[in-house]
């Protein structure tokens, strides 16, 4: 015991002699975030977390950046606006970090986004996908998911091309769904589709009975339903029930989570779901991160793990190219940045809205998620069409 | 189209209509608004969850279970807490069963997560004509007529039923007819409670279930016996099958977003027209 405190204190002397102005330019960077680790997002909040740690080792086992190591200073806003907006004016002010990285959901992005422009911190908010956030002539914030407007555009795209004339768009009547929907009206427009039923449900509604009998009636080519969890595994279930029988199905969140099929079975067979990222998907550094995230936290991560990552390693590049941390020189290398990371496409605008991003549409086969769209990314063929449930 | 819409209809007020006596026995009996039938009913929902998940049980044969035991958890309940407040003014009996609702339903968080499971029996529909009856759901509505009858016959025809509408009419009559209130209050409850588990039972093959899921049926229990009268037992059936025809035809009509909006107003109408509710209740 004695001679290894000895040793410390050899050590913390020779530091003290030779090492301190070596230290000083070797102190990490810092960035620092705010995640929801309990409450009401407390798993997509985590899993976002995690993304950022595989973020920060890869960068420091690559010798970190401008030379420096990273370090994440990171808080738990417990799922609550106010509580995020203090812990970034306290990151900022008290912690004196160098940057910092953006929270989990759009809600709480928004409520904190006027914090970081207000110090001129560089912001990149890779769980926020409402388009709003990006429109209100902030500098410094950056998105990276795709917005809402575009989850069911594979639906869209897949239908008009097999020659598909009608589509029913339903939606549950909240923020996320309802962006959902006009950009779905918007992009069925253009390609052709003629919308000839467009109806919100409330938040919460478990009978669908009467919806599906109006769809019913109009006999629309496609069911495009904007959903969160609940509402797509009932619908789904009572479109069997009513015997509804379109030729494509598609749901938005909730559709390509294992859940969906583990509560349908062999009904949720063609059902579509849209997501932002798979494991399956071939973009550059997937392995490495799957091998990696695993590796560390002994599950499979979720895209909610895979933006974190993929959002911190897109202002790495930044700074990397502004070969400093200036706010203002990393923001103009990132309006320019094009990149392709293991969560896919990056490019912006000049708001910093994402516009390279592409959302992957999924359909359930014989119990797994096969991508079907788009093209390039797809790793099974499409089933198409869906048949009808007599003859399943 | 309407004729779909009006099986569907139909079809659920039978269910709201089983649930809702429930309520209304509890209600008429008792005078307590209990606001924890919703979660008993959840309850109900997950013993024929887990008796289909562990044990391979029909879910239909696993009412003969989730009934008695929620028909003892319902007596236990009275017994312990609600028999405190049924003299107590109208709102202690409000606030102390809402807190039961929210202690029920953390439980059931903690015991078996907020994950959503299901039962997956009965899936698709029997196609008569134009007409589409979920398997599930007309099964359901069989069941429920069934035992809804049973339990009017009960009150109707047996020594204890009457003793329990005694109870509801007058409670000093009762009790000096010699009439043990104490005991019918349990019983009551117990029925109630054993109604709300065969609701969640045979719901548990139709959506979803998961803990918050009771709550909703707390407000369409209330708004049925308002509608029916409540205090009124068969009053209960026409609200039942009322509010599941008028949830169809606003949703048919105008949009699924106003269903229960269009429901509420009916509420506070009938409240302003008829307070006694559309079949006369005990005032």
């Amino acid at each position: 015991m004695t001679t290894s405190l000895w040793k410390l204190v050899g050590a913390a002397a020779a530091v003290a002699l030779f090492g301190i102005s070596e230290a000083e330019a070797q102190a990490p960077i810092k960035i620092g975030a705010s995640l929801s680790l309990t409450g009401t997002y407390a798993k997509p909040g985590t899993y976002q977390k995690e993304g950022y740690e595989v973020c920060a080792d890869e960068l420091n086992a690559k010798g970190g950046l401008l030379g420096r190591k990273v370090e994440f200073v990171m808080y738990d806003d417990q799922s609550s606006t106010q509580t995020a907006q203090r812990l970034y004016e306290k990151l900022i002010t008290e912690d004196k970090v160098e940057a910092v990285m953006g929270p989990y959901s759009s809600g709480i992005t928004e409520s904190v986004a006027g914090i970081s422009e207000k110090y001129k911190k560089v912001m990149v908010s890779p769980l926020a996908a409402t388009t709003s956030i990006f429109r209100q002539g902030r500098k410094y914030i950056f998105m990276v998911i795709s917005p809402a407007e575009f989850y069911l555009e594979g639906l869209v795209d897949m239908g008009a091309k097999r020659g598909l004339k009608t589509i029913a768009i339903i939606n549950e009547d909240t923020l996320f769904p309802k962006a959902t929907v006009v950009g779905t009206e918007e992009l069925a427009k253009k390609r052709g589709l003629q919308v000839v039923l467009r109806e919100a449900y409330p938040k919460g509604n478990t009978d669908f009975s009467a919806l599906l009998v109006k769809i019913k009636a109009v006999n629309p080519d496609i069911i495009a339903a904007a959903t969160y969890f609940d509402d797509a595994v009932a619908i789904t279930r009572q479109m069997k029930e009513l015997n509804v029988n379109p030729k494509m199905f598609g749901v938005t969140v909730g559709g390509d989570i294992p859940e969906f099929y583990t509560l349908l079975k062999q009904n949720a067979e063609y059902v579509y779901g849209s997501t932002q990222w798979d494991e399956v998907l071939p973009y550059p550094g997937q392995k490495e991160f799957l091998s990696a995230y695993q590796k560390r936290f002994k599950h499979e991560p979720s895209y909610h793990a895979a933006a974190g990552y993929a959002g911190c390693l897109i202002y790495a590049e930044g700074v990397k190219r502004a070969k400093s941390l200036d706010a203002d020189l990393v923001r103009a290398e990132l309006l320019k940045l094009k990149i392709r990371t293991a969560f896919g496409d990056y490019a912006v605008d000049q708001d910093g809205f994402q516009t390279a991003h592409k959302m992957v549409m999924i359909q359930w086969q014989d119990g797994k998620r096969v991508v079907v769209w788009p093209d390039d990314l797809a790793s099974g063929k499409l089933r198409f069409p869906t048949p009808p449930w007599s003859q399943r | 189209m309407l004729g779909q819409v009006v099986i569907s209809g139909l079809l659920a007020g039978a269910l709201y209509a089983m649930v809702a006596l429930g309520l209304g026995l509890i209600f008429g009996v008792m005078r307590v608004l209990n606001v924890s039938h919703g979660p008993l009913l959840m309850l109900g929902a997950y013993t024929t969850f887990w008796l289909f998940q562990w044990l391979g049980l029909n879910p239909y044969l696993s009412l003969l279970v989730s009934m008695p035991l929620l028909f003892l958890v319902g007596m236990a309940l009275q017994r312990l807490f609600v028999r405190r407040v049924v003299d107590a003014p109208e709102l202690s009996s409000l606030l102390l069963t809402f807190g039961v609702s929210i202690a029920i339903v953390n439980l059931a968080q903690l015991a078996f997560t907020a994950d959503l499971r299901s039962v997956e029996y009965l899936t698709g529909s029997f196609v008569w004509g134009p007409f589409a009856f979920s398997k599930s759901r007309v099964i359901a509505c069989a069941f429920a007529i069934v035992i809804t009858t049973g339990a009017f016959l009960f009150l109707r025809r047996t020594r204890l039923g009457k003793a329990v509408r005694a109870v509801s009419q007058s409670r000093e009559v009762a009790q000096v007819c010699g009439i043990d209130v104490g005991r019918i209050h349990m019983l009551a409850f117990g029925i109630g409670s054993a109604l709300a588990a065969a609701g969640g039972s045979l719901v548990a093959v139709m959506v979803a279930i998961q803990p918050e899921m009771g709550q909703v049926y707390t407000f369409k229990s209330f708004l049925v016996i308002v509608l029916g009268g409540a205090g009124n037992y068969p009053g209960a059936l026409l609200g039942g099958l009322l509010l599941g025809l008028i949830e169809q035809l606003s949703s048919l009509f105008l949009t699924t977003q106003v269903n229960e909006a269009v429901a509420y107003i009916l509420l506070v109408l009938v409240l302003l027209v008829r307070p006694t509710g559309l079949l006369k209740g005990r005032a």
